[in-house]
C-alpha cells in the first residue's frame, strides 16, 4: 500500500435501490495534501460518493482505504464518527440551536480553553471571528459556509470532503471564499475532495479533476 | 365593502361582552388575594398548605420524569427506526388521551387493590391463599404519578415526534461526521434541538396534572385542587377556597408562560428548506422486540388495561347499566351540554378568526390570545370564580326580579366549559384559516362580494372540516370535565363524568363502568381525527 495515498477507492458499487447502481466498480485515489475535483451532471452520484467516503452510506461492494486503514469492505464498516473525515455540504448543516462559537467547538476535544482557542483560531482563518456569538440563522449564506468550513477544519481532519460548498454563493463571494479556502487547505496540508457541477469551481480550486460518467470515474480532459 | 356601522358596533359589543365573561371569573379569583385572610387560612398554613405544595411538586416532578421517558423515547424510536408494529404504534400511542386520568385511577384501584382483578388473577394462577397480595397498593402518590404519566404522556409524544421528524437529516449527519455516535446524537443534538417542543408538551402535562381533581381525590392525595374542594365543601369557606385557587392559578400561570415562551422558539426545531427524508434504520433481533415493548408499554398501561378492566366490569357484572335511567339521563345531559358548548365555541372562534383575517389589529389579536388561555385555568378554580361572579350578579342585578337566577344554573356550567374549551375550537379554525390563501379573499372582494358573503359562501364551505374537528374537540373536553361540573351543575343534574365520579366515590365500580366507557368512546372520536392527521403528518406524505 502506498504511504503517500490519503484515500484509495477500489471497485466501489452503490445505489439507493438494489440493482439500480449509480456507482459501478468505481476507482479513485487521492494523494496526501492533494485537492481533487469531481465533476459531473446533477444527480449522477457525486454526492453519494462523498457520503460513502464519509460513512453515511454503505456500498453494495468494493473497498475504501484511508491512509491504508480499511474503512469499508464486506466485513468491515467504520462508522462516520470514527473515520475522522470532515464534510462540508451545500446546506451547511449548522446546528440551529448553537451559536457560531459552539458550532465550531462541537467536534473539538480537549479542555474548555483548548476548545475555545482552537475554535477561535479556525474562525480567524476563515475570517468569521466577528460573528462568533451570532446564531446561524442571523448569518448570510457566505458567512454560514465559512463557519461550516471552520467547523470541519477545527477537528483537524486529514481529509475534508466538500459537496458543492460554493454553489449557493454569489459570484464575488464565491471566488474569494474559493481562493481563501484553497490557501488554507494548502497551508494546513489538508487533502480534499470537492464535488461540483460547476466547471469554474473545480478548475480554480483543484489540483486534479476527475469526471463521474456512466457510474465510473474517468479522467477529465480540459 | 365594509360592514354597516351598526353591525360593526354590535360585533364589537359582543366581542367585549364575550371577553368580559372570560375575564371576570378569573379576575374575581385573583382579587381574593387582596381580601381578608380569616382563621381558616391560618389553619391551612399551619397544617395542610405545606402538604398541598409538597405533594403537587412531587406529583409534577414524577409525572414529568415518567412522561419524558415514554413520550420522548417512543417519539425517538417511531421517528428514526423501523421495528415491529411501528406502523400502528405511531398513531395508537395517542389513544390514552381519550382516557381521563380519573378513569384510569378507578381502573387501577379496581385492578390492583387487595381483592382487585389483578391480585385475584395472580392468586388463582399460582393457587395462593386469599390473604396474599402481590401487587403493591396504588392508592398513593406513586400510583397517581403512574396514572397521570400514562394518560398524559401523549402531549410530549405528539410535540416531540413532530420536532424529531422535522429535524433536518443534514444536521444529524453533520453530528455524525463530527464524531457523535447514535447515543450522543440523541442526547447532544436531537434532544437540545427538540427542547422547545419537549418543554411545550411537558408544560401541558403539568397544567393538566395540577388541574386534576378526580384522580387525586380518589387516591386521597392532598393537593391544591383537593384542598380547594375541602375548604369549600368541608369548611364552607368560599373566600379561603378562592385564595387557595389564586395560588394554584399563579402556579399554573408560570407553566402557561413557559409553554407559550417555548412554543415561540419552536421554529428552530422545525424543518427548513433543507429537509431531506431520513432513511430509517431497521431494527432486528432483540432490539426489535425491546423497542416494540418500550413503545407498546405506555399504550398498554394508559389505554388497553383500563379499557379491558372497565369493559370487564360493564359486561360481566352490570350490562343492564347501559339501559338504566341514570345512565340515559347523564348521557343526554352530557350530549346537550357538549353540543351547546361546541356550537358556541366554534361560532365565536369562527367569527373571531374571520375578523382577525381582515383586521389583524393589536386589540383583536390580544383578546383572541387571552381567551385562548382559558384551557390552562383549572376547572375547580373556574368554578370558584364563576360562583362568586354569579352570586354577585344574583344579589345585585337579578335578585330583586328573579331571585337566584344564575347561581346553580346551567349557565355557569356552560360558561366554565366555554372558557376551558374555547382554545380547542380556536386552534382548529385558526389552522384551517392558515391553509386558505388570502388571495381568495382579495379576488372575492374584487368581484364586489361583501365580507358577510365571503364569510358564508367562501370561508364556511372551506372550513367545514376545521369547524367539525373543533366542535368534536370541545364536546370531548366537556364530556371529560369533572371538577367544574361537580360544583356548578344544577341540583339533580348529572353528566357522565359526575355519574362516574359518584359511583366510584361510593366504590360502586361496576356501575361506574357504563358512563366511564361512554366517556372514553366519545373521547375517541376526536382522537380518530388526530390519528389521521398523524398518519399524514410526515414530511413528504400527501
Amino acid at each position: 500500500m502506498n504511504e503517500d495515498k490519503c484515500l484509495i477507492i477500489k471497485d466501489l458499487s452503490f445505489g439507493y435501490q438494489k440493482q439500480e447502481e449509480i456507482l459501478l466498480d468505481a476507482n479513485l485515489s487521492l494523494n496526501n495534501g492533494e485537492i481533487l475535483g469531481i465533476i459531473g451532471a446533477s444527480g449522477i452520484g457525486k454526492s453519494s460518493l462523498l457520503r460513502l467516503i464519509a460513512g453515511l452510506e454503505k456500498p453494495f461492494s468494493g473497498e475504501i482505504f484511508y491512509f491504508n486503514k480499511h474503512l469499508n469492505s464486506k466485513s468491515v464498516f467504520v462508522p462516520p464518527h470514527k473515520r475522522g473525515i470532515g464534510l462540508v455540504i451545500q446546506d451547511k448543516g449548522l446546528f440551529p440551536h448553537l451559536n457560531v462559537m459552539d458550532n465550531v467547538k462541537f467536534g473539538i476535544s480537549g479542555t474548555k480553553k483548548e476548545k475555545i482557542d482552537k475554535a477561535m483560531h479556525y474562525l480567524k482563518l476563515l475570517k468569521a471571528e466577528q460573528f462568533k456569538f451570532s446564531m446561524p440563522n442571523n448569518l448570510s449564506g457566505g458567512e454560514q459556509q465559512r463557519v461550516a468550513i471552520a467547523r470541519a477544519l477545527a477537528t483537524e481532519p486529514k481529509l475534508v470532503l466538500l459537496d458543492e460548498p460554493f454553489s449557493s454563493l454569489d459570484i464575488n463571494l464565491r471566488s474569494s471564499l474559493r481562493t481563501e479556502t484553497k490557501a488554507l487547505f494548502k497551508k494546513t496540508k489538508t487533502s480534499c475532495v470537492l464535488v461540483s457541477h460547476d466547471l469554474d469551481d473545480v478548475t480554480h480550486f483543484c489540483d486534479r479533476v476527475l469526471r463521474l460518467e456512466n457510474k465510473k470515474m474517468v479522467e477529465f480532459i480540459d | 365593502m365594509a360592514l354597516p356601522k351598526i353591525s360593526q358596533l354590535l360585533i364589537k359589543f359582543t366581542i367585549i361582552l364575550f371577553f368580559g365573561f372570560f375575564l371576570i371569573p378569573i379576575f374575581f379569583v385573583l382579587l381574593s388575594l387582596l381580601g381578608e385572610y380569616n382563621n381558616n387560612w391560618t389553619h391551612l398554613i399551619d397544617y395542610v398548605l405545606t402538604d398541598y405544595i409538597f405533594n403537587s411538586i412531587l406529583l409534577i416532578t414524577g409525572v414529568s420524569l415518567v412522561s419524558l421517558i415514554f413520550g420522548v423515547g417512543s417519539a425517538w424510536f417511531i421517528s428514526n427506526y423501523d421495528f415491529l408494529g411501528k406502523g400502528w404504534l405511531e398513531w395508537a400511542l395517542v389513544l390514552p388521551l381519550a382516557v381521563p386520568p380519573y378513569i384510569l385511577a378507578y381502573a387501577f384501584t379496581g385492578l390492583f387493590d387487595a381483592y382487585g382483578t389483578a391480585n385475584e388473577l395472580f392468586r388463582l394462577l399460582f393457587n395462593i391463599s386469599d390473604n396474599y397480595v402481590f401487587f403493591p397498593n396504588v392508592r398513593n402518590i406513586y400510583g397517581a404519578i403512574i396514572v397521570f404519566s400514562f394518560t398524559l404522556y401523549p402531549y410530549v409524544y405528539l410535540t416531540t415526534r413532530m420536532a424529531f421528524i422535522n429535524q433536518s437529516r443534514t444536521i444529524i449527519e453533520s453530528g455524525k461526521i463530527l464524531g457523535l455516535d447514535n447515543k450522543s446524537i440523541f442526547f447532544r443534538l436531537a434532544i437540545p434541538m427538540a427542547r422547545p417542543a419537549i418543554i411545550a408538551g411537558l408544560a401541558l402535562i403539568i397544567m393538566e396534572t395540577l388541574s386534576d381533581f378526580g384522580a387525586v381525590e380518589h387516591f386521597a392525595i392532598p393537593t391544591f385542587t383537593v384542598g380547594i374542594y375541602r375548604t369549600w365543601f368541608g369548611m364552607y369557606d368560599l373566600g379561603t377556597a378562592m385564595q387557595l385557587s389564586s395560588l394554584l392559578l399563579i402556579f399554573v400561570g408560570f407553566f402557561l408562560i413557559l409553554e407559550k415562551f417555548e412554543r415561540n422558539k419552536l421554529s428552530y426545531s422545525l424543518a427548513s428548506s433543507t429537509f431531506k427524508k431520513f432513511k430509517k434504520e431497521n431494527l432486528e433481533g432483540w432490539k426489535n422486540f425491546a423497542t416494540f415493548f418500550f413503545c407498546f408499554f405506555p399504550l398498554l398501561v394508559g389505554f388497553l388495561i383500563p379499557i379491558l378492566e372497565i369493559t370487564n366490569w360493564a359486561i360481566n357484572f352490570s350490562s343492564d347499566n347501559f339501559f338504566s335511567e341514570t345512565f340515559i339521563n347523564s348521557l343526554f345531559n352530557t350530549i346537550i351540554l357538549g353540543l351547546i358548548a361546541g356550537v358556541i365555541c366554534t361560532f365565536f372562534a369562527f367569527v373571531f378568526n374571520f375578523l382577525k383575517r381582515f383586521d389583524n389589529g393589536f386589540i383583536l389579536n390580544g383578546i383572541s390570545t387571552f381567551i385562548s388561555l382559558g384551557y390552562a385555568v383549572p376547572g375547580l378554580v373556574l368554578a370558584v370564580g364563576i360562583i362568586q361572579f354569579f352570586s354577585l350578579l344574583d344579589k345585585g342585578i337579578f335578585g330583586p326580579y328573579l331571585g337566584i337566577a344564575l347561581t346553580g344554573s346551567i349557565v355557569g356550567l356552560l360558561l366554565a366549559y366555554i372558557i376551558k374549551a374555547y382554545a380547542l375550537a380556536n386552534n382548529s379554525i385558526e389552522s384551517g384559516y392558515e391553509r386558505i390563501d388570502r388571495t381568495i379573499d382579495y379576488v372575492a372582494l374584487s368581484l364586489k362580494t361583501n365580507k358577510v358573503r365571503i364569510f358564508f359562501k367562501i370561508h364556511f364551505p372551506l372550513l367545514k372540516t376545521s369547524i367539525l374537528t373543533g366542535m368534536l374537540l370541545v364536546i370531548s373536553e366537556v364530556i371529560k370535565e369533572l371538577p367544574a361540573t361537580l360544583i356548578l351543575r344544577p341540583f339533580n343534574f348529572d353528566t357522565l363524568a359526575v355519574t362516574t365520579y359518584i359511583y366510584a366515590a361510593e366504590e360502586r365500580m361496576f356501575e361506574a363502568a357504563s358512563p366511564a366507557i361512554m366517556i372514553v368512546l366519545i373521547g375517541l372520536i376526536p382522537i380518530f381525527f388526530l390519528t389521521r392527521i398523524i398518519r399524514d403528518s410526515r414530511p413528504g406524505n400527501k
